[in-house]
């Protein structure tokens, strides 16, 4: 079925590329959380199973429910407990992350036998104790069981993964050295080669990698986004259209297409690397932007295209000047999307 | 409702060497730096004990130093480990200030203070994993076994206060040390100290007794013969020795106070000093200030046999930490003195770390001139 704002995935090369890094990555636990970057995370965790994996990782206690229903393993936990979460589900199958002494004490009361992991603050400076900290952490761990402890490291040089193989050896010899029972180590963000160093370097730790993006989203030849074009109209240079009655800056067509702020168009992720001069070439791009358009994610015609006015709720009005094809009402156009903030109507294994 | 009354404020005033030592037998111990004999045994500085007064009655207590400024009538007042207040109290304006308007009074233009706070301990056995661990290149890289968050906070107010803490570099600065070892000795037996030393330090002290050496302690007369030893090793591990007159000083100022106050140890194999040490006890803490020994018969280990003698006595006198005093921070093997870090953590104690020494100027331009002074000095 067509008619929306959709995902294709080629299930043949997708599941390829999922049994290669799972392979490839002893210990790996896959994450699954918030849209299932974009795939849904029924999906992902139907694929865990498939792929024979024993634990998964979710965002938010909120996400646990549905993960224990549609994942018969272990579900850990990223976001630390906390005393003030009124919906934390306990159950022999959740693993709690643990960031603070007075947090491990007081699920320790609540929950004696819980499962947890300790997880260590890094340059990250997010959640996790400090490293002088580990000792009080285990002094009030009762009847816990310490499944792990885990480090989230911050993205490496250029935003990608790596360059924390420093810290990520630093934290290795401090679990080894601290009264933390365990020999377990989830990590985040390291390279295939630092995750093998880690392990040479560390034989007696089970270095244990977390991975989302590399893992769901590292093929994207095997996933297609399309929008459905809904209608089109011929406009006139001056003619108010939409919500806000903007006149068109020239002669062109209206295309209305599926795919709006419902899907995740138009919003806008914080860029990483906005300095000043990405800034300045923004500013100098003019054109329509300068006159208050704004570029949008649908490609048509082999060109990116602008706005004609802000994205509806569930479609988006797009201008194409006179002088280009206009695909027809009913087929569809290429979106670029950021999968962790798209919301598809349709998710097509095919 | 109720509300506490507020505090009295407290006073800081000079007190005699006599009411300084009466306060100090009542607390269970300060620093041998900050007994009235120090400032005896320091005579290029001038001393002074002062006391904080709540209304009558004394509540703390402090040996400062003070160091004249070349050419001019203004001082840099010193409080090694010091002073004696309640530091984990809270509210430590009320203990600090009243002590910069006193020692303003009498010509400083700076304080400096070495806060007797603990914020953090490693256990031999840490410290050990450490040490082969290449990645923990120093203490602070390493889990502590204990922290202090109370400590640690005294660090914030001391900061927010206009303290600023002295630089050190590996855990010395050109003070007191911020890293220390000591071995716990409260609720202890000799059996249990023994027990927790590693198994060198316990065939060392066997072999040791099996070879005959035998510990004495000596008199103010022995003192030359510790200090030929002394000197041998000043020598040998390339640090300038302190005078005989020195120890002798030392020795008269902290026997006088107390008759054990001061204890030389003298190690002797058939009749040939092997090792000589000095012991320095106040109430409840026992440290080893100056060891030495000859490069002759190290094999009967006479440092590990003397060292058990401080030990065992420290214990009998009820102490509950035997002292060794400072280490550098460094884990690193490569580092030559992580050789004396190994030698102490055989003993099975703990490494402990202070607050460290903090500086408040009075008079800003005087202190810097002064810090850049003592700088050149080195």
């Amino acid at each position: 079925m067509s008619g929306g704002f959709e995902l294709d995935v080629d299930a043949e090369r997708w599941r390829r590329h999922l049994t290669t890094v799972v392979e490839a990555t002893p210990g790996i636990v896959p994450v699954v959380k918030g849209n299932g970057y974009g795939l849904g995370r029924d999906l992902l965790a139907a694929e865990s199973t498939r792929l024979g994996l024993g634990t998964i990782a979710v965002g938010t206690y909120r996400e646990v429910p549905e993960a224990l229903a549609a994942f018969g393993g272990d579900v850990m936990v990223l976001t630390p407990w906390r005393p003030f979460f009124d919906h934390v589900v306990l159950d022999d199958r959740v693993i709690h992350t643990m960031s603070r002494v007075e947090d491990i004490a007081a699920l320790a009361a609540a929950a004696p036998g819980a499962r947890v992991l300790l997880e260590g603050e890094t340059s990250m400076a997010r959640h996790g104790l400090d490293r002088h900290e580990l000792a009080a952490a285990v002094g009030v761990l009762g009847d816990l069981q310490v499944e792990g402890f885990a480090i989230h490291l911050p993205l490496g040089p250029n935003g990608r993964a790596g360059g924390n193989f420093a810290e990520a050896q630093s934290w290795a010899a401090v679990l080894e050295a601290s009264q933390v029972e365990t020999t377990t180590l989830y990590v985040s963000h390291l390279t295939a080669a630092e995750l093998t160093a880690l392990r040479t370097h560390r034989p007696n730790l089970d270095v244990r990698p977390r991975i989302g993006t590399s893992l769901w989203l590292g093929d994207l030849g095997a996933l297609s986004v399309h929008a459905t074009v809904l209608d089109a109209h011929l406009v006139a240079r001056g003619e108010r259209i939409g919500y806000r009655q903007k006149p068109m800056p020239r002669d062109g067509t209206l295309l209305v297409i599926a795919g709006g702020t419902s899907h995740g168009i138009g919003l806008e992720a914080p860029k990483a690397s906005s300095g000043a001069v990405q800034r300045g070439k923004l500013l100098a791009k003019g054109g329509l932007e300068a006159a208050g358009f704004s570029l949008s994610p649908f490609t048509i015609a082999g060109k990116q295209r602008w706005f004609a006015e802000p994205p509806h709720m569930q479609a988006s009005m797009i201008f194409l000047p006179a002088g280009s094809t206009a695909p027809e009402v009913g087929t569809d156009v290429d979106v670029a999307v950021r999968f962790t903030t798209a919301t598809f109507d349709a998710v097509n294994l095919r | 409702m109720t509300s506490a009354p507020l505090p009295a404020r407290l006073r800081v005033r000079t007190i005699s060497g006599s009411q300084h030592l009466d306060f100090i037998r009542s607390r269970p111990s300060v620093s041998f730096l900050q007994t009235p004999a120090w400032a005896v045994v320091k005579s290029e500085w001038r001393g002074e004990s002062i006391g904080w007064f709540d209304g009558d009655r004394i509540v703390g207590a402090a040996l400062v130093l003070y160091r004249k400024v070349p050419r001019l009538k203004r001082y840099l007042a010193y409080l090694p480990e010091g002073p004696d207040i309640d530091w984990l109290g809270g509210d430590l304006e009320r203990w600090l200030d009243p002590l910069r308007v006193h020692l303003k009074d009498q010509g400083a233009f700076g304080i400096r203070m070495g806060p007797p706070v603990v914020t953090r301990r490693w256990h031999a056995g840490t410290i050990k994993q450490a040490i082969a661990d290449p990645v923990l290149a120093t203490l602070s890289d390493v889990p502590a076994d204990v922290n202090d968050d109370t400590a640690l906070a005294v660090a914030t107010s001391l900061t927010r206060l206009g303290w600023k803490e002295l630089p050190t570099e590996g855990g010395f600065s050109a003070g007191q040390p911020k890293f220390n070892f000591q071995v716990p000795l409260a609720g202890r037996t000799e059996e249990d100290v023994l027990a927790g030393m590693n198994q060198l330090w316990r065939r060392n002290i066997k072999k040791a007794a099996k070879a005959g050496v035998e510990v004495e302690a000596g008199t103010r007369d022995d003192l030359a013969e510790f200090h030929r030893v002394y000197a041998e090793t000043a020598e040998r591990d390339h640090f300038t020795p302190r005078p005989l007159s020195y120890f002798e000083r030392m020795w008269d100022a902290l026997t006088a106070e107390e008759p054990d106050r001061l204890v030389l140890y003298l190690a002797r194999h058939e009749g040939d000093l092997v090792a000589a040490t000095t012991m320095v006890r106040v109430g409840e803490h026992a440290w080893y200030s100056y060891g030495a020994s000859t490069t002759a018969k190290r094999d009967v280990r006479g440092s590990n046999a003397i060292q058990w003698q401080m030990m065992r006595d420290a214990l009998a006198a009820g102490a509950t930490t035997y002292d060794m005093r400072g280490i550098t921070e460094t884990l690193d093997p490569a580092d030559s003195h992580v050789g004396l870090i190994q030698f102490k953590v055989g003993t099975g104690g703990e490494a402990v770390e202070y607050l460290g020494e903090w500086d408040l100027p009075i008079n800003r331009a005087l202190h810097l001139g002064f810090t850049a002074y003592m700088r050149r000095r080195g």
